[in-house]
């Protein structure tokens, strides 16, 4: 088999669904895994002591544990006290557990970095709390963590790749796939790492796109 | 100002120079670093080569890590026996299985002696030693499903096999390709460990493996072999391409091995037939 045939009639198939697959688990687990991110760190700023030191726990236990060990724990060990998950929704949780506990880090600390001051001001006047936090803070807050948040994403994307591993066929997958069954390695992980910095790419564009959008003029 | 920003730069980069030369210093094939690395290299009076060998760790009775993390099993005790039979020494490493052909391509090792089946696919990319076992493919099932060959063979139910395998590839040229299940109803795991899992698990119906190692697998689980597909296989030794002379030394020493009564003893010690 020729190398044009090869990728037209091999990699360019499998590279396809692989890709929607990454893109699924992406798509579903960015947005999530983002506002129990911001729930996290709000709890952890201003939540009671209870609330703080649980926050805390979840993020110390998702960014202790390795994603890896997480998702066969998810995939392969659950099932021995009866919950059996498909692997798409074994992965998406253990992302989603991991991404959040990274976002409500970078999110504290753009929410520490806003001054005290402003929600003071926002009460006297006549705000509550609560308003407050959502409509002064977090706003400004959000804006400071796009960078940070930007750069759990584009981790995001590379680490779905883990998915393979409890049998999720996404663009890595797909790509060993055909890697071992047509021996042609080499030129299989060369494409799919193109494949990843074109995401990531487009990635990096997008999110400084975002960071000039909002940006707060003056 | 400028001037520490330029100089931390230069720092990094000189650092990142470094390291790269330290990367480049290291060849991928060091095996004489392993026995004295500070012996000096001018009395070589024919020493013996050091060969190594690549294993699938999790291959029990042919090639597993043993409970003291040492390599053990019946090709592994084959290839010290050939190795001190023929006059060289083995360093035996265990490596992915889906990417071992590759190791053995780029130097990472000198042979794969670890029931590798000989296909013709295979045969494209790497020598093949004379066959020393002959193997069929069995499947399982789990004991509550009461499924039978019949209905692995007409395809009701998802089957698992480990990645690259001639079990998985089996199944793709006779189950997928005629057709009989979809391409998602076969599913590819890492190890053949977490295929047996996911089989007491029930996420799958069937899992296909050769019939050795799976009798290793399924013990003490809740599952059975419901038949055997008689595929003919044979184990060979896969060795580079351009590595003739190892070829028709590691030949010689199976034709000492299988002639000699270790061969027996091999077989009875891991309880081969």
């Amino acid at each position: 088999m020729d190398q044009i045939t090869f990728i037209l009639d091999v990699m360019v198939p499998a590279f396809e669904s692989g890709l929607l697959m990454t893109l699924a688990l992406v798509a579903v687990t960015a947005p999530i895994g983002l506002l129990i991110g911001i729930g996290v760190a709000c709890g952890r700023v201003y939540g009671g002591k209870g609330l703080s030191w649980l926050m805390q726990l979840y993020a110390i236990f998702f960014r202790g544990c390795p994603l890896l060990l997480l998702l066969f724990i998810l995939y392969f060990g659950l099932p021995s006290i009866g919950i059996v998950f498909t692997p798409f929704v074994a992965s998406v949780l253990g992302f989603i557990f991991c991404n959040s506990a990274y976002n409500s880090e970078y999110i504290r600390g753009s929410i520490i970095s806003i001054k005290e001051g402003q929600l003071i001001a926002a009460k006297a006047l006549g705000m509550t709390r609560n308003q407050a936090i959502i409509n002064i803070v977090l706003p400004q807050a959000l804006r400071r963590s796009i960078p940070g948040i930007s750069n759990e994403f584009i981790y995001l994307i590379k680490y779905s790749s883990l998915a393979y591993m409890i049998t999720v066929i996404e663009l890595t997958g797909a790509s060993k796939l055909i890697a071992t069954k047509y021996f042609a390695y080499n030129e299989t992980f060369f494409a799919v790492a193109l494949v990843y910095l074109a995401l990531v790419t487009i990635t990096t564009f997008g999110a400084s796109a975002l960071e000039k959008k909002f940006a707060i003029p003056g | 100002m400028d001037r520490k920003v330029g100089f931390i730069f230069l720092a990094l980069f000189i650092l990142f120079g470094v390291c790269l030369c330290g990367c480049t210093e290291k060849p991928a094939e060091t095996p004489d670093a392993v026995t004295a690395p500070e012996a000096t290299e001018a009395p070589v009076v024919n020493e013996n080569p050091t060969y190594i060998v690549g294993i699938d760790g999790e291959y029990p009775p042919y090639s597993f890590i043993n409970k003291n993390g040492e390599p053990e099993g019946f090709d592994v005790e084959s290839v010290k026996w050939i190795a001190d039979d023929m006059g060289f020494n083995v360093k035996i490493q265990a490596i992915a299985w889906d990417g071992i052909i590759p190791a053995l391509q780029a130097g990472k090792i000198d042979m794969v002696y670890s029931g590798m089946t000989i296909t013709d696919e295979r045969k494209e990319v790497v020598n093949f030693s004379k066959a020393y076992w002959k193997v069929n493919q069995s499947v399982a099932t789990h004991d509550d499903t009461g499924l039978t060959m019949e209905d692995f063979n007409a395809g009701k139910g998802k089957v698992g096999a480990q990645r690259g395998t001639t079990g998985g590839f089996w199944v793709e040229e006779n189950l997928v390709n005629k057709s009989i299940i979809t391409p998602d109803m076969l599913i590819t795991y890492d190890n053949f460990p977490l295929v047996a899992t996911d089989l007491q698990n029930k996420r799958i119906d069937f899992a296909i493996y050769d019939r050795p190692p799976m009798l290793d697998a399924i013990e003490g689980k809740p599952l059975h072999i419901i038949g055997e597909i008689d595929t003919g296989e044979e184990y060979g030794i896969a060795i580079r391409k351009t590595d003739t002379t190892l070829l028709e030394t590691m030949n010689e020493g199976l034709d000492h091995l299988m002639a000699s009564s270790k061969w027996d003893e091999l077989k009875q010690k891991y309880e081969m037939e």
